[in-house]
């Protein structure tokens, strides 16, 4: 579980396999060869300084930012591959974003069923069945019908991970999915995630939230300029790390 | 002043030529009906064209855009009435004015439309990407609609603008609502039938300036 390359693992055990990612806008190099392998049911932790790419590494995995170079596997299917499909291979892959991007015109059910009924095309009566089960499980199934104006931005972003969850996804990303929360809702938002991660979940999540990486997290990944620079277990990495940038980091993180 | 009221609110003469100008009226509302679908659709064509990811087809809208924003709606019915016969091409009045219209108001509201995408944090549209929805997934149910309700008063401002300027079709003969009031004054050598159209275009129109007013103090 730990192994950075989860070598020895059977490969049907690896949901996600990103090798090699690369990305440039036009002369700047914002990832360079970034290797993320996660293990079915992992919750890996992603850290680093603002600008180091984990927005991007994150956008990359679903390929809402093309790579530059690269191989992506999500449970095997090749990302990369001409043929794929994207639309149908999004769906595997929910992605909760910093700023919530909640459709404001729509209320939370509308949120979650929108793409339960123009992709998976369900009925009216089933989309909204299981986006209120999927509200339920973000503890919001009373804000069905409010608007995302209507929400505290704890709620919101519960909204977005009903969305991404609605779906089933087989791994969700997370891009800092608390830093623009007030600090006294970011507990609501994590308890969430817990809840998610014990029932199995696969998530990577980009995030400084380093007590709930301490119990929560199966792995953390320090990424500076475009590169992993080195990953292990939260207190790994956050007390006793090899790199002297990584501690420097996590120094400046804890204050 | 009493002299000035005889020209210009006779009441008598109002209500002698009420039937001219209800059958302008209604004539008017058909021009509505017909042109106001075509000027919000064929924007919606413009705003694709004018955002489309080929430049040249890009520059080629935006250049006409510029072009028909730019050139005199009067002129341009003429043109279209007056000038197409020359290349053989024989059109009913309405045709023609549903041609002038189409370049006038589809570039305007093209204009409208393409400042309301561009309103849409793009955020919005990855949301629905990273949830699996087709790009005309998104921009039908995602970005378009949030474009319309962030530009709500400005749509309807223009819509006000399009009535008004129906009032053009009376240069070719049409006999909508001017036109009618106008052929009554010159009946009844009298202007109050003008002052009648006009109070009847400002009842119609009011509500519609205001809700926009309204509208664009609630989005603020
Ligand atoms: N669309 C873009 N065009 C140009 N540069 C970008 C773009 N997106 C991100 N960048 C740059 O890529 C670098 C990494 O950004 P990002 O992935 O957002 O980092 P992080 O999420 O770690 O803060 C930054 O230097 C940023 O300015
Ligand atoms: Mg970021």
């Amino acid at each position: 579980m730990l192994n950075p390359d989860g070598a020895g693992a059977p490969a049907g055990s690896r949901l996600l396999e990103a090798r090699g990612i690369r990305k440039s806008y036009a002369a700047l190099e914002v990832l360079r060869g970034v290797d993320l392998v996660v293990e079915r049911g992992e919750l890996v932790f992603l850290i680093g300084p603002s600008g180091s790419g984990k927005s991007t590494l994150l956008r990359c995995c679903n390929r809402l930012e093309e790579p530059s170079a690269g191989t992506l596997l999500v449970d095997g299917v090749d990302l990369m591959s001409p043929r794929i499909d994207i639309n149908r291979a999004r769906r595997q892959i929910g992605m909760v974003f910093q700023g919530f991007n909640l459709y404001p015109h729509l209320d939370a059910l509308g949120n979650v069923t929108l793409a339960l009924r123009k992709v998976l095309r369900l009925s009216r009566r089933d989309a909204e069945a299981r986006a209120m089960e999927t509200l339920a499980l973000v503890h919001l199934q009373d804000k069905a019908r409010s608007y995302p104006g209507q929400l505290s931005g704890g709620q919101q972003q519960r909204v977005g991970i009903a969305r991404a969850l609605a779906l089933e996804p087989k791994i969700i990303l997370m891009d800092e999915p608390t830093s623009a929360l007030d600090p006294e809702l970011v507990g609501s938002v994590l308890g969430v995630i817990r809840e998610l991660r014990e029932r199995g979940m696969t998530m990577v999540i980009a995030s400084h939230e380093m007590g709930f990486a301490r119990s929560a997290a199966d792995r953390v990944l320090f990424l500076e300029g475009g590169v992993i620079v080195e990953q292990g277990t939260a207190e790994q990495v956050f007390t006793s790390a090899r790199e002297a940038r990584t501690r420097q980091f996590v120094q400046q993180i804890m204050h | 002043m009493n002299a000035l009221a005889g020209e210009f609110l006779n009441l008598d003469v109002m209500w002698r030529v009420m039937p001219m100008i209800l059958a302008g009226l209604a004539r008017s509302a058909v021009l509505c009906a017909v042109l106001l679908p075509i000027g919000l659709a064929g924007g919606i064509g413009a705003m694709l064209l004018s955002t489309s990811r080929v430049r040249a087809v890009r520059w080629a809208a935006i250049g006409a855009i510029d072009f028909f924003r730019a050139f005199p709606p009067l002129v341009l019915i003429v043109f279209v009435y007056a000038g197409l016969p020359f290349l053989g091409v024989e059109l009913p009045t309405l045709a023609s004015i549903a041609i002038a219209f189409f370049l006038n108001a589809s570039s305007y509201f093209g204009e409208i439309y393409r400042a309301g995408i561009r309103s849409v944090p793009a955020g919005q549209a990855e949301a629905a990407r990273s949830t699996g929805m087709t790009a005309s997934q998104t921009f039908l149910s995602v970005t378009f609609p949030q474009a319309v309700r962030n530009v709500l008063p400005e749509l309807i401002s223009n819509t006000v603008e399009l009535i008004k300027l129906t009032t053009l079709a009376s240069i070719v003969s049409v006999p909508e609502l001017l036109h009618s009031a106008d052929l009554a004054r010159s009946l009844t050598y009298n202007s109050s039938p003008l002052i009648l159209a006009a109070l009847i275009y400002f009842a119609i129109l009011w509500p519609l300036v205001r809700l926009a007013g309204r509208l664009e103090h609630r989005l603020r």
